[in-house]
């Protein structure tokens, strides 16, 4: 049933009809096709709907030549920058501009053919030439007897939306040209050190020291991928860290939670987790084919100092060993976790059981993180 | 390490391109350690010079060589040859699918001279 539509329309100002005041688009088109209006309560919000959205919306006639435009809201208006006398009649096309791009009209022309729902970007031009882009959705209108009469486009302005898409995109090749560059320096350095150390008939020395460099630089190779956030997840540092003493990823077990903590801990609690696995190589469960380690970590600490704890706990030492003198004995030689933890504000707390070490770190978070 | 002989007393040959020398340095030392021959390069051109001229017994290959190269051709060549060789490269995500498609082992930058060496020289010792 069609309701009764006015007999002429007045191009601006209130009609009688309180859902079109803001848009007498809606009441025009009504006017032009009667047959196609919409019934009782839901019809009134659907044109409400089309007339005050801030989605652009029009409908063309596939069944008229070239297919028009036969309608199109106060939003598409808006978008667009053309009069409404301007539109109703045009195909889409004229939207088009130099820098249209010729696969996304394909698309749309394929989905017009196939009845299709489909969401197609392309770049479009206003009326002042200005172009933006445009995510299209378009589809097909069925009446009630399931024949075709219109099809909906509904234009969205996604041009900042893609520009913040191309930051990030720029911001993530950057952190990875970065990551790649730092991973090249490491190695470089890792180089000059084992030279010197050779020609200087120290390599035991220059070892342990590239070592302590390369553990370094793992625990910071996460961090640039967390840049934008200021922080650091201490896992993936101790991961990184112990990777390359779990070949097989066997041997150590991680126990943790998404803790994160500034960048300055890192090159500390990196270092620290390094010499213990060194000692553990030499001297405790790593040195046993039979060993493990957990590492746990977790936040620690009051919420005015908080403090990252990691527990490090050897397993398979065997009651029998008598390395302990040696391992503690390994550890004074230049006792740099003691001293790191110690300059840190921090500590470390070992105590040996049957099992072997059990090593209690307590780092505290200058940033209290998140 | 020695014993990486061929069937003569020669020492096995290995080819290490990067464009750094100092990793170049490096890795000389750590192929010589092995008991072996090192045969570096700087780029494309000296690798696939050394590859023409000598018989490769493994290769130590960097990825990326600069000015957008890459070692694909120095790659390529040693595959259809039946060397062994390993990628020794700073950002495996980036690497070339071209490249990476060629297969050998894969060795992350940093990882110690040594163990790079070691990694190349495993499958020679498979085959003995």
């Amino acid at each position: 049933m069609n309701r009764s539509t006015p007999d002429s329309i007045p191009d601006s100002g209130p009609t009688d009809q309180a859902h079109t005041v803001f848009d007498p688009s809606v009441a025009r088109f009504r006017a032009q096709h009667p047959e196609d209006t919409f019934d009782g309560a839901s019809g009134v919000l659907f044109e409400q709907a089309m007339a005050q959205t801030r989605m652009a919306i029009c409908l063309c006639d596939p069944h008229a030549a070239d297919m028009p435009i036969v309608f199109a809201n106060r939003a598409f208006r808006h978008l667009t920058g053309y009069e409404e006398h301007e539109i109703v009649g045009r195909n889409c096309r004229f939207l088009q501009g130099p820098h249209s791009d010729r696969s996304s009209l394909g698309r749309i022309r394929n989905a017009l053919a196939r009845e299709d729902v489909t969401v197609v970007e392309l770049l479009n031009y206003r009326k002042d030439g200005t172009a933006f882009w445009n995510a299209l959705h378009l589809g097909p209108v069925y009446d009630a007897e399931g024949k075709l009469v219109y099809f909906f486009g509904s234009q969205w302005d996604v041009s900042d939306v893609r520009a913040a898409r191309a930051d990030e995109l720029h911001a993530r090749e950057l952190a990875r040209e970065l990551s790649h560059r730092m991973k090249n320096m490491f190695a470089v350095i890792g180089s000059i050190v084992n030279f010197t150390g050779r020609v200087r008939g120290i390599e035991t020395e220059a070892r342990e020291i590239n070592d302590r460099i390369q553990a370094l630089g793992r625990a910071y190779e996460t961090t640039l991928d967390d840049s934008h956030r200021g922080t650091v997840e201490v896992g993936q540092a101790i991961r990184a860290v112990l990777a390359p003493y779990d070949p097989d990823g066997t041997r150590i077990r991680f126990e943790g939670n998404g803790l994160r903590s500034d960048f300055a801990s890192v090159s500390v609690l990196g270092l620290s987790l390094h010499e213990l696995a060194v000692n553990a190589i030499r001297h405790g469960a790593l040195s046993r084919d039979d060993g493990r380690v957990t590492v746990a970590w977790r936040r620690n600490g009051t919420s005015e100092s908080p403090a990252i704890r990691i527990d490090w706990v050897e397993h398979g030492h065997g009651v029998g060993d008598t390395s302990h003198a040696a391992e503690r004995g390994s550890g004074a030689v230049d006792g740099i976790v003691d001293r790191m933890l110690d300059m840190a504000r921090g500590g470390i707390v070992r105590e040996w059981n049957s099992e072997g070490l059990r090593a209690r770190l307590n780092i505290p978070l200058r940033d209290a993180g998140e | 390490m020695s014993g990486m002989h061929r069937a003569s007393s020669e020492p096995c040959r290995v080819l290490v391109l990067d464009d750094e020398p100092l990793i170049l340095l490096d890795l000389e030392f750590a192929v010589e350690d092995a008991g072996c021959k090192p045969l570096t390069a700087l780029d494309l051109v000296e690798a696939l010079a050394i590859v023409r001229n000598n018989a490769i017994s493994a290769a130590i290959l960097d990825v990326s060589l600069g000015q957008g190269q890459t070692c694909e051709q120095v790659a390529r060549t040693l595959a259809a040859m039946g060397v062994p060789y390993v990628l020794h490269t700073g950002d495996l995500d980036r690497m070339d699918e071209a490249v990476r498609e060629l297969g050998g082992t894969l060795v992350p930058k940093p990882t110690p001279a040594a163990v790079v060496v070691a990694r190349a020289l495993e499958p020679l010792a498979a085959r003995q």
